[in-house]
């Protein structure tokens, strides 16, 4: 936010943004820290191990542009974002950009808690590089937009942390930069001041200003930005329109999902488990079709399958399961007993193995982290008792692609607009 | 070091915003404000005039007044005092305010400048508290004829303020340049060295009482160690200090010319070390 080079000589629309050229970065790993200092007096170095946070990256932004950086936690995007504000200068390759630069990694960096609002104002505007005359210009607006009301005039110290994000924000944005970088600040502040901020943001874009976003909500990326650059392993994976891209990350967000679930199933003997034990569930599959698979889209097919071994005789077993959400709601419940044509099963002779399948024709929830609960219970009796009661028997994860609908629910729908006396709209899904 | 010169005047607004705010900062909500800056070298004062003047009976010149002594050990507490506040502060600085060049593009030159800036302009607010005090010492001089006697025979003429305190300004410039240089030093060497700041705190001790601020200098020499003072600078700063405001003496030459090419030979190299390592600061922290 120090580069003092105007726009205005650069030329306006047309003419590049931000050009990297193989940039990379290497940052140094020494296992103790005093292999630092030696590393500064004494020759024989370098000491320590290379570890390379961003490599080879090619980029060529045009002004006006608005790019969105998505990639998983360690791929590189916090750096690569240091690197293009100068914040820290590549290993290798080269860096060039045109233009004021703010970026929202921090919000409110350097203010201090013990100043009010307005004292914080006028040095931060002075850290992000403005003069004094231009302050002023932007006090009042600085003031307004932050919606702190007699706040403003309190220490920084007392404010929630919402309202400093909010006083951070008001400040960064009206710095009147010509590139904007913005590192996921936005996920915070009440949803008023979200509006408030995405209109900002919007106005940014017509004014034919170049905004660099940096996120891994797909959702976000995909409504606010039309190219995007994928990062993996400090590493520009893909880059080009945003639909084609986002794909590739969803694929790619799929493989690593299952990874992880299949992992988190191996280990579920963590959770509660109770029942008298006759029969002992085992492992539980999930399938989409016939792949199997612990991630799902919104309206996928599912099935569970139940595996179950017999280890004593046993009457009238039940299997049922239950879907949660990863915040303890309770989703969905059912077994095979309690239906318009249930199945009742006489016995189970000891040693017996089989499964039990449960599937749903489209899983209408959406995204978000799940967990299943399996029960087997006994129902011979008038209230039944568990055999094999088992919490968190399997988890799985719902990826949405589009983000179409929000909340929990995936639902059918269907939106008309009628003007009186005049067009009708129509939208079936 | 020419760069760095050129990104502190660039960023002369902000530095001066930022020893505003830590000037203010001192004191924000407490209730005697600026006052502290004169309170805390006096009851630093009162505490070593007891310990080295009444406990341990320390003694200067048989020609010198109690007041004189107190005032000679002010002045040279207010100095020090200013010299080691923003050592001891200039170790930590880029760390603590890590956040300001990590995810700001900031002039990472203007931190320890502003410490150090800070803590002269502190100095600059109780050195004319001190001149009233040398103002009524010069005024009422001591009658005690013992001490009368033996200064009749050394020349000494006590308190004497007059012309020769126009020379403080720029002693006060020549002890920045001194101190910015090793304050740019250890701020920047303390990010790879973390012990630097708790290094600091001990030498910093160790120097000042190696320096003489609470007993005079002639003690040093008769016990065989008068080179140490030929090699510390801030002994040479101290007399001219002392000379200026409480003898009426313009500095002599020697260390004037010594305590000259001092700063400017550590402002050198601690700025060109500085500038050096600055791009890597990010990094680093």
């Amino acid at each position: 936010m120090y580069e003092k080079t105007r726009s205005s000589d650069v030329g306006a629309m047309g003419g590049t943004a931000i050009v990297a050229r193989g940039a990379g970065k290497a940052y140094r790993i020494y296992d103790k820290p005093s292999q630092r200092l030696w590393d500064l007096v004494l020759p024989g170095g370098p000491r320590g191990r290379e570890f390379w946070a961003v490599r080879d990256v090619y980029l060529d932004i045009p002004q006006g542009a608005t790019v969105g950086i998505i990639g998983e936690n360690g791929a590189g995007k916090s750096t690569l974002l240091k690197l293009l504000t100068g914040i820290t200068k590549p290993t290798t390759g080269e860096i060039e950009t045109n233009g004021r630069i703010a970026s929202l990694l921090e919000l409110g960096a350097g203010f201090h808690p013990e100043f009010s609002g307005r004292e914080n104002i006028r040095l931060n505007c002075s850290i992000l590089g403005m003069s004094a005359e231009e302050t002023e210009a932007r006090f009042q607006e600085i003031v307004d937009f932050s919606e702190l009301g007699e706040f403003i005039d309190r220490p920084v110290k007392t404010y929630s942390s919402g309202m400093h994000i909010r006083l951070g924000f008001s400040v960064a944005t009206s710095v009147d930069p010509d590139i904007l970088i913005i590192d996921e600040a936005l996920s915070v502040g009440d949803e008023h001041f979200k509006g408030k901020c995405i209109n900002r943001l919007n106005e940014f874009q017509e004014s034919g200003k170049t905004t660099l976003f940096v996120s891994h909500d797909m959702g976000s990326i995909k409504s606010m930005c039309k190219h995007v650059v994928l990062m993996h392993e400090g590493r520009v994976l893909e880059q080009g329109a945003a639909e084609d891209v986002a794909d590739e990350y969803l694929k790619r967000a799929k493989v690593r999902g299952n990874d992880k679930m299949s992992a988190a199933n191996r280990s579920t003997d963590a959770y509660p488990r109770w029942g008298s034990g006759e029969i002992r569930t085992e492992e539980v599959e999930l399938f989409s079709g016939d792949e199997r698979t612990n991630v799902f889209e919104p309206g996928a097919p599912f099935q569970a399958r139940i595996h179950f071994e017999v280890l004593e005789d046993c009457k009238q077993p039940v299997f049922g399961l239950g879907v949660y959400r990863s915040d303890g709601t309770y989703v969905n419940g059912s077994n095979h007993c309690w239906r318009k044509s249930p199945i009742d099963i006489p016995t189970l002779k000891k040693g017996h193995k089989g499964y039990a399948d449960l599937s749903f024709g489209s899983l209408p929830i959406l995204q978000g982290h799940y967990y299943i609960t399996v029960f087997c219970y006994d129902h011979s009796k008038p209230a039944p008792t568990p055999i094999d009661h088992r919490e968190h028997a399997a988890v799985f994860q719902v990826l949405d692609a589009d983000h179409r609908q929000h909340g929990v629910l995936l639902l059918p729908s269907r939106w008309e607009v009628t003007v009186r006396g005049g067009e009708q709209y129509l939208s079936e899904e | 070091m020419i760069s760095l010169l050129k990104n502190l005047i660039a960023g002369r607004r902000l530095l001066l915003d930022f020893v505003s705010r830590d000037l203010r900062a001192r004191y924000v909500g407490s209730s005697l404000g600026f006052f502290w800056s004169v309170i805390y070298p006096v009851m630093n004062l009162a505490v070593y005039v007891f310990v080295f003047n009444i406990v341990l009976k320390t003694t200067w010149g048989p020609d010198q007044s109690p007041l004189e002594v107190v005032l000679l050990m002010l002045v040279g507490i207010v100095a020090w005092s200013a010299f080691s506040e923003s050592l001891s502060r200039a170790a930590n600085i880029l760390v603590d305010n890590a956040n300001l060049i990590e995810k700001v593009v900031f002039p990472s030159a203007i931190l320890p400048a502003f410490v150090v800036g800070s803590a002269l302009v502190n100095m600059a607010i109780a050195i004319p508290v001190v001149g009233l005090v040398l103002v009524y010492a010069m005024l009422n001089p001591t009658t005690d004829p013992s001490v009368l006697a033996s200064a009749a025979e050394t020349g000494n003429l006590g308190v004497q303020v007059g012309l020769a305190t126009l020379c403080v300004p720029a002693l006060i410039v020549l002890q920045g340049l001194f101190t910015l240089g090793l304050a740019y030093f250890l701020a920047a060497f303390n990010l790879f060295w973390r012990d630097t700041m708790h290094v600091i705190g001990v030498a910093l001790m160790v120097w000042m009482f190696l320096t003489p601020i609470f007993y005079p200098p002639y003690h040093v020499v008769q016990k065989g160690f008068g080179w140490t003072l030929d090699v510390n600078p801030m002994h040479w700063l101290m007399e001219m200090y002392r000379g200026a405001m409480v003898k009426n003496l313009w500095p002599e030459p020697i260390d004037l010319v010594r305590f000259g090419i001092a700063a400017a030979v550590v402002f050198f190299l601690g700025t060109t070390f500085f500038a050096a390592q600055r791009k890597k600061f990010a990094d680093l922290l």
